[in-house]
């Protein structure tokens, strides 16, 4: 199912070039520039939104609503200001977001890895149906259950806490079980079966042997949970108040509270985006393997 | 708690009491999961939509909800809008990230990089990305516009204007395209090579490669990568939601209300006004009804995907 | 064990149907809570969000804390009704709540979501009668009222002098229109530089609501129905303004509004020198005071459509309100902060004073303690005048306004609407299945 090493392998169509075929030679070098050039330019579109935020962000007010491209005077301030402005507000959201994507990671990786577990090792009756039920509320919109559980959250009085978004994962979460069972679906099962003789109960064996061999599926799975957390807007649209608005929330209220100053909304835009992209840079292997794991083959 | 029971000879039936036992206390936080979180929620909602419930009162109006649903302009607007997305977006969002996916695999140095900054756009949380591309990409402030007007091309006023607003939705989708190449990429590299060798032996060209190895190996994964894209456009909310608040600006005040889909219900997707009856007016009863009809079609979709790929390989 | 499995569910979707059928029963005891005498702190949520305006609610509150030590009050500023509202569904209200949206008080007071006042006001033998009629009208409904008045707003027309050039203010619809073409000065492109008068309902505080009633309409007819087709004067209202929206150019207002600045602040185009005339509320004077000090500028009440002008002198009149939610901790001191506030005369005219605000009682409308400057004396007459009003609320709040701005704003001004008759009867459909939806 995985196996898939994505270091991107040497070309598959350029079989090696025979000598004295001039004029194929040509026709490949043309080929190769044509790629190329199209590539680069791809990506010098993909940066150019972020590069423009850059800009805008340390721009002074005014000259942001030229549409101009180049900032006249660099206003490093800018974010700074974008941090502290109305009382820090943007440290609060960034602290309940933490709250949320630390709790929901760890809360998901206590009860995920158990349940996956059991779909891939165990034998039992139900078992298929148990996984195709994982799969189906893993395709659920969230918004089919949202009225129900509202009103459940709005009985215990937790509606306007981030319990409500966190307290779910203590259950389970679809996707990281899917993505989890798929992962330790590869893993033979004569690495458990020796370590039940050397006298390992079913658990011991799954922290002991197992889960240090789905290393890179567990980081996968809480990277992904973390980042669902991060960028998750319509749960603490729905649930959160002011006081425990999330990064997201908040950010796009940051506009409409701050008309005019929108270099102070691309800093705080930039604020926000910035600890996704040094994870993704440190962790882009975990990334790139747990997207993998979720396409199926054919 | 299945370690703490020592292992050692025992009955068949003791055995399997302890396997039921063992099974059952792994799969305990979804079981309860699944009660608490999917088969309440969902009997919960059937129920609910036979009432008019505020959060104050509940009062039943039998099939008032449903009724309403034939006479509600947000959600037919929404309907049509969630089509126009499911029709525009998710086949172009395919068909580009397969021609990136089938890009990257021909580069051999810098692809790494290459890749990398092809999927950066897909990581941005939503509403950062959107907040910036309206941004970008507004006529009287982003550089966008003004970029293109000096080599004559003069680009729409994309959030303000009706016309303009999905496909400008659909740009942004298109900058995300992240998650759909790399499974793609990774199908493409999957293609045994021998195949490609055979066939220029026979002197297939690259088209007629394409046409014949490529596609054929590759189609369960755009099956799948198109399946989920319409699941993902059902649910679709944020990037909508977010654009619309941006681009209207002025209008967000404290103490006014306006109406959803800025601008003219361009950007009304389905969940939005699931949002807008369900949490801005607290018609909670036709909240759930609109919910039942989500429910439904993302069902008929998750249905094709588990046919078309038995449960993942999950063949026992 | 799927059926063992398939128990466990039934059992717990009845037990937690059965939780959420039995809604809640706060009921609004005047002896509830602890006694207003006892150390509390109460936490009140109001709009107000511009410094100045903090400011003067916290003067206004002043006396009360001097007069009841006891009650540590936290004001709370920057509140809309969507957190209101959700933090009273939460079941964790803050103790007292006011809102800007009369529109609203139907949603408030017929769901019981702001508790009825009427045994508070019984017990301590308040008379409603210091506050004015309209004033009255729009804080409850249907004979619950769930609010007090907290100051009030009307609306005039602001004429800035400079730009205005010696002419007088206009008094008609059709002054209105002549003076807005003449004073309109444009870019050589053809876009606005100056506008004269804007027409649009996406220029602030030109919503259908503050415009239409100059043409005398009104929003619903006897049975609590939309009213858009059958009363003449929505047709009025709206062909004067598309006509005006078209001398001027569509794209080219568009182009204005999306360009112009921030209402609340000193960007605000009026305070610019970028408009002569608009429609706006009493606050306006204290911002113009506020940032742009310099410009020289008339009030006159909203001039009226030329087959009424007997009705000149009146205007649009709403308010701020100020309730009790449902589940408050500290009732019994969120009553005397209420009832402090609304009626105090002095608590009045400070706050009016602080925020230029009308006051909402009769005696703090003749207190001799206003300080506002002469252009305020307008507000005080369209206020007071008998041809001023005010607009319904329904279950469903604002609804019919919400939707009757974006019918105009997305349909009728692009020029989408082939047949104004037709929009106008399909428009009062929508608004009308939405109340029947909500219970109206």
């Amino acid at each position: 199912m995985t196996g898939t090493t994505l270091a991107v392998r040497p070309s598959a169509v350029g079989s090696p070039l025979r000598p004295g075929i001039r004029r194929r030679r040509g026709r490949r070098f043309l080929y190769w520039t044509a790629t190329h050039a199209i590539a680069i330019a791809l990506a010098i579109m993909f940066l150019a939104p972020l590069i423009f935020m850059f800009l805008t962000a340390v721009m002074s007010s005014d000259q942001t609503l030229t549409g101009a491209l180049w900032p006249s005077s660099w206003h490093w301030g800018n974010f700074w200001k974008a941090l502290t402005t109305d009382d820090g507000v943007m440290l609060r959201w960034l602290g309940n977001t933490l709250i949320y994507a630390v709790l929901a990671t760890v809360f998901m990786l206590i009860s995920s890895v158990p349940v996956a577990y059991a779909l891939a090792r165990f034998r039992f009756r139900g078992r298929k149906l148990a996984f195709v039920l994982v799969i189906t509320t893993m395709m659920l919109p969230p918004q089919v259950t949202i009225v129900p559980m509202y009103i459940l959250w709005a009985r215990f009085h937790l509606t306007g806490t981030l319990w409500p978004l966190i307290l779910p994962l203590l259950f389970g979460d679809a996707f990281s079980i899917f993505l989890l069972r798929q992962f330790l679906l590869t893993i033979p099962k004569e690495y458990t079966d020796a370590a039940r003789v050397d006298g390992c109960g079913e658990f011991r064996a799954m922290i002991r042997v197992i889960l240090p061999m789905a290393r890179p599926a567990i980081a996968a799975v809480a990277l992904f949970q973390f980042f669902y957390a991060w960028n998750d807007y319509f749960g603490p649209l729905i649930y959160t108040k002011p006081e425990t608005w999330t990064l997201a929330v908040g950010l796009s209220t940051f506009r409409a509270a701050h008309h005019v100053e929108w270099n102070l909304t691309m800093a705080a835009t930039l604020l926000t985006v910035l600890p996704v992209i040094v994870v993704f840079f440190l962790a882009q292997r975990v990334f790139i393997q747990g997207v993998t794991l979720t396409g199926v083959k054919g | 708690m299945a370690a703490v029971l020592s292992a050692g000879p025992v009955t068949a039936a003791r055995a399997r009491r302890r396997h039921r036992l063992r099974v059952l206390a792994f799969m305990s936080p979804w079981l309860v999961g699944f009660s608490l979180f999917f088969a309440y929620p969902l009997a919960a909602t059937v129920y609910f939509s036979f009432f008019r419930y505020n959060l104050f009162q509940l009062t039943p109006v039998g099939l008032t909800n449903y009724k309403f649903l034939f006479k509600d302009p947000y959600a037919w607007t929404a309907i049509k809008n969630t089509l126009w997305l499911v029709a525009v977006m998710v086949p172009l969002r395919v068909l580009f990230g397969l021609g990136l996916a089938q890009l990257l695999s021909k580069i051999k140095r810098g692809g790494n990089i290459l890749r990398s900054i092809f999927y950066l756009p897909f990581l941005i949380p939503p509403v950062a990305a959107t907040v910036a591309f309206v941004f970008v990409v507004n006529p009287g402030t982003g550089p966008i516009n003004g970029i293109f007007a000096k080599v004559g091309i003069h680009l729409p006023d994309w959030f303000n204007d009706p016309t303009w607003t999905k496909p400008g939705l659909t740009l942004l989708a298109l900058w995300g395209i992240g998650d759909v190449m790399i499974i793609l990429l990774a199908a493409l590299l999957d293609v045994p090579k021998t195949l490609y060798e055979a066939a220029a032996i026979d002197g297939a060209n690259a088209w007629q490669q394409f046409r014949q190895i490529t596609l054929p190996t590759i189609s369960p994964v755009l099956m799948f990568s198109a399946v989920t894209g319409v699941i993902q456009t059902l649910q679709y909310f944020t990037q909508a939601m977010v654009a619309a608040h941006v681009s209207q600006g002025n209008a967000d005040q404290a103490g006014t209300t306006t109406a959803p889909g800025y601008p003219d219900g361009a950007s009304l997707t389905f969940p939005q006004t699931l949002y807008n009856e369900g949490f801005q007016q607290f018609n909670m009863g036709y909240a759930c009804v609109l919910a039942l009809v989500l429910f439904v079609v993302a069902m008929f979709f998750t249905l094709i995907l588990l046919r078309r790929f038995h449960a993942f390989g999950d063949d026992d | 064990m799927f059926p063992r499995h398939r128990r466990l569910v039934t059992a717990l979707i009845v037990t937690l149907t059965a939780t959420a059928c039995t809604a809640g029963s706060g009921g609004s005891a005047t002896e509830s809570g602890p006694k207003a005498e006892a150390p509390q702190t109460i936490e009140v949520w109001h709009g107000w969000s511009a410094p100045h305006e903090v400011q003067a609610f916290d003067d206004a509150v002043a006396g009360f804390r001097k007069l009841h030590p006891n009650i540590t009050v936290k004001l709370v500023k920057g509140q809309d009704d969507t957190k209101i509202l959700n933090a009273i569904r939460s079941g964790n209200p803050p103790d007292v709540v006011s809102s800007f949206s009369t529109n609203n008080v139907g949603q408030f007071c017929s769901s019981g979501a702001l508790q009825d006042l009427t045994p508070f006001l019984k017990k301590d033998k308040v008379d409603t009668s210091v506050f004015p009629q309209t004033v009255q009208t729009y804080t409850q409904y249907k004979g619950v009222r769930c609010t007090l008045p907290l100051l009030a707003d009307d609306y005039a027309l602001y004429t800035n002098k400079a730009l205005m050039k010696g002419s007088q203010p206009p008094k008609t619809i059709s002054e209105l229109t002549t003076l807005a073409k003449k004073l309109t000065v444009r870019n050589p492109d053809g876009s606005i530089k100056v506008a004269g008068f804007l027409p649009s309902v996406t220029y602030y505080e030109h919503v259908g609501e503050h415009v239409a009633p100059s043409f005398g309409v009104n929003w619903l007819n006897g049975q609590g129905r939309a009213n858009f087709a059958t009363d003449p004067g929505f047709t009025k209202y709206l062909q004067w303004q598309k006509s005006l929206i078209d001398w001027y150019g569509y794209d080219n207002i568009k182009k204005f509004v999306h360009s112009m600045g921030q209402e609340f602040e000193a960007s605000n185009p009026f305070e610019k020198g970028k408009v002569a005339m608009a429609i706006d509320g009493e606050w306006r004077v204290k911002f113009l005071q506020e940032e742009a000090p310099t410009v020289q500028y008339d009030t006159t009440p909203v001039p009226v459509n030329d087959d009424r002008q007997n009705a000149y002198g009146g205007g649009f009149v709403t308010g701020t309100i100020i309730g009790i939610p449902r589940g408050a901790k500290h009732p019994q001191a969120s009553w005397e902060f209420v009832k402090y506030l609304t009626t105090n005369t002095d608590a009045l005219v400070t706050f009016a004073n602080g925020l230029g605000n009308v006051p909402s009682t009769i005696p703090a409308l003749s207190s001799p303690k206003l300080t506002l400057p002469p252009q305020f004396r307008t507000f005080l007459d369209v206020f007071k005048n008998p041809n001023s009003t005010t607009i319904p609320s329904t279950v469903n709040g604002g609804d019919f306004v919400v939707k009757f701005d974006a019918f105009v704003q997305d349909q009728w001004e692009p020029g989408k609407v082939p047949n104004l008759q037709q929009g106008l009867q399909s428009l009062d459909d929508k608004v009308n299945s939405a109340l029947k939806l909500a219970g109206g």
